[in-house]
């Protein structure tokens, strides 16, 4: 279990991270979302010991950050790149060892995940040879080679093929069965809302929202409802349970007041109108980012 | 302590696979030896053959002088090298055998001739008159008998006794011999101690400079694409940076050893002077600490450095405090004492290069010894201290350059 404390980390006369409290359990996918230069990376590299905190405690299963810390942690940074004119194998053989694997475990575990990631062919490739996909597919390798039990990932799906972002996609939710911690930053929404069960959101350095992401849902929800129907759009849009009414090609999605219930709503319109859809909406992590980060500008 | 190894090693076999390592091993040996032997295959690509001078003598008195002194060289075959021919007819007018002389050498059956115009008693003008100017054996061999040529007219003329002529003529050279503790000569020539000096601070100098580069360009590299970070995450910057020091390290002596193999290969031991380091011991001291030491420094300039041309730029600068020992190498010869030399061999940076000259030519007190090494140890912990504050911190800011200021400020963090 990751607990951050209070963190707070400052340069200079900036505050990057402002007091930023948080616990992540294992086999849990925690989601650190916020717009750019909200302090995510910051807060991720104090959490990676790469940068000491100003202020504050984060401890690992109980245990104060040590150096038998930096074999347990497992990173793929946003921006990626390995040393272009070194081997596949020799790379993911350094990392694994870096984290204090053997040699021999180093190569045995490497080749494991190139088999399991589909690119053994490129075992014995420079990095330079190999497609933008493939590269991304060793560098989250050399993340995991070592088996790490906290996992911190920034972006992992930048730069993949729709196939290949769902292999990746597949291959996370099993560390969640394995009991790993993973941390999850990301600007994709969808992929977080499918992926994580807590989230946290940040803005200028400071928590704006953080909690169970169908908690923040429910809390968000508004009162939304999609229906598809044939009949005249003025019978629903007038009625005084209407607070906005968004009409598609297709469906249309309104907006009702917070104390209507949809199952009410659903049969006055029967009434009116022949429905052939009618569903509950929940807002979009999306949306909820979108709205908290504009309401806290 | 495992990590500091692991780091080690990859440095070291990543780079001393690549292209650039081997080449560049291959290449500077080349490009040395071409330097010193193009010279002398140049000089000597002339054949020795036998060569036609005229000679034109106002004063008509020392023609035969010089023939005696230059028919001295000989060619193979014990030719004369040198065939002199006077140009003097009586009755003709100077400026007609001037001519005649200039025309005889444009059409080639002179090499060249010497023309001596007496202006008064003993007051000589002497030019050599050829077509092509620069042959300066030849030239000086000339000056050589023309000088030995007047002097001994002259002593003949007051009437010395001719074996007197050539005991003055004769000189001594004086042989310079570096005493040591013992009072017991050393062995060894001293210019050929001096430049062996020169030799390990060149090689010094080389070796930060290439040494040098490689690492700030590889952790321009790793900071350009992130995988500091993850490298940092994986170890502390201290075991980093000491693992790059050390694989790096090793690289430049790796390159340092083969070129030694293949000078030896070469040459034989005719081209190291071994026997001129009598002081090899403490050298070496200096020499790896000296590299150490600098090596620290590219570190933490590695670690601000924003783009390559910087790099370069800096690394220069700083190797070329390097070559000081080559400034003040004269004052130093000839006061070994002085003042400035001494504050330089107390001065981190310079250290290295000043020692290494001055255990070569002067006797340098063992207190004097252990105390600059001391020194030297004393600033390569405190620089490593400094470098890993600067790395720390630099390594994870990219593409801004930071100021002295907050430089400073990383070092007291």
């Amino acid at each position: 279990m990751l607990v951050v404390k209070n963190l707070t980390k400052k340069f200079k006369d900036t505050i990057a991270v402002n007091n930023l409290s948080f616990t992540i359990k294992p086999g849990k996918i925690f989601g650190l979302l916020g717009p750019n230069g909200a302090g995510k990376t910051t807060t991720l590299r104090t959490v990676l010991n790469i940068i000491k905190p100003t202020s504050g405690t984060i401890s690992f299963d109980g245990k104060s950050i040590s150096d038998e810390y930096y074999n347990m942690i497992g990173y793929l940074p946003e921006e990626r790149g390995l040393y272009q004119r070194s081997k596949v194998i020799d790379i993911l053989a350094y990392f694994a060892s870096l984290k204090n694997l053997s040699k021999s475990d180093a190569l045995f575990k490497a080749d494991e995940w190139l088999k399991k990631l589909n690119v053994s062919r490129y075992r014995n490739k420079k990095i330079i040879e190999l497609s933008k996909g493939n590269q991304q597919k060793i560098q989250l390798i050399a993340a995991i080679v070592h088996n790490p039990r906290l996992l911190i990932l920034d972006e992992p799906f930048t730069g993949f093929d729709p196939i290949n972002q769902q292999e990746v996609k597949e291959l996370i939710l099993t560390f969640t069965s394995e009991g790993k911690t993973i941390i999850l930053s990301t600007h994709q929404m969808e992929l977080a809302e499918k992926m994580c069960e807590n989230i946290l959101l940040m803005n200028k350095g400071s928590e704006v929202k953080s909690g169970k992401l169908s908690e923040i849902k429910r809390i968000f929800g508004g009162n939304n409802v999609k229906v598809e129907f044939s009949g005249e759009r003025k019978l629903i849009d007038g009625m005084p349970e209407v607070l906005k009414f968004d009409s598609y090609n297709n469906y249309s999605e309104i907006h009702l007041k917070d104390e209507v219930s949809p199952s009410k709503f659903l049969k006055q319109i029967i009434q009116k109108v022949d429905v052939k859809h009618f569903s509950v909406i929940e807002p979009t992590l999306n949306k909820i980012f979108i709205d908290l980060i504009n309401e806290n500008n | 302590m495992k990590k500091i190894w692991t780091i080690a090693k990859w440095e070291y076999l990543e780079k001393v696979k690549t292209k650039t390592f081997i080449v560049s091993i291959i290449i500077t040996p080349i490009i040395i030896i071409g330097f010193s032997i193009l010279p002398t295959l140049l000089s000597d690509e002339e054949m020795p053959r036998v060569k036609t001078i005229g000679v034109i003598d106002t004063s008509g008195t020392y023609f035969n002088l010089l023939r005696e002194e230059l028919e001295k060289y000989k060619i193979e075959d014990k030719q004369p090298q040198y065939i002199l021919i006077n140009l003097n007819e009586k009755n003709k007018p100077f400026d007609q055998i001037r001519d005649g002389a200039n025309q005889a050498v444009l059409r080639g059956k002179l090499e060249g001739y010497i023309l001596m115009l007496a202006k008064s008693k003993d007051s000589l003008i002497v030019e050599y008159r050829s077509e092509s100017i620069g042959n300066f054996k030849d030239i000086g061999r000339f000056e050589h008998a023309i000088n030995s040529a007047r002097i001994q007219k002259k002593l003949i003329q007051e009437g010395i006794e001719p074996e007197l002529t050539s005991f003055i003529q004769n000189k001594i050279e004086l042989k310079h011999i570096k005493l040591d503790d013992e009072d017991i000569e050393a062995k060894q020539d001293f210019l050929i101690t001096f430049f062996s000096s020169f030799v390990f601070i060149l090689l010094l100098m080389m070796m930060v400079v290439y040494s040098g580069q490689m690492l700030v360009r590889s952790m321009l590299e790793e900071r350009s694409n992130r995988l500091i970070e993850v490298l940092v995450s994986s170890s502390t910057p201290e075991e980093l940076l000491a693992g790059k020091v050390i694989g790096l390290s090793s690289l430049g002596f790796t390159q340092i050893f083969i070129w030694f193999l293949i000078g030896l290969a070469l040459a034989g031991s005719s081209l190291i002077p071994l026997g001129a380091f009598e002081n090899i011991l403490p050298m070496l001291v200096y020499f790896i600490l000296g590299f150490l030491f600098y090596t620290t420094i590219f570190v933490g300039i590695g670690s601000v450095v924003t783009n390559e041309q910087e790099a370069q730029q800096i690394t220069t600068y700083i190797s070329l405090v390097l070559l000081l020992p080559v400034v003040i190498a004269m004052p130093a010869i000839q006061n070994p004492d002085f003042v400035v030399i001494k504050i330089f061999s107390y001065f981190p940076l310079t250290i290295p290069s000043v020692m290494l000259l001055r255990l070569n030519i002067s006797n340098v007190s063992d207190y004097e010894i252990i105390l600059t090494i001391l020194i030297m140890l004393l600033s390569i912990i405190v620089m490593i201290k400094i470098s890993a504050k600067i790395f720390r911190i630099g390594i994870l800011s990219y593409g801004i350059k930071p100021t002295l200021k907050d430089i400073i400020a990383w070092i007291k963090e």
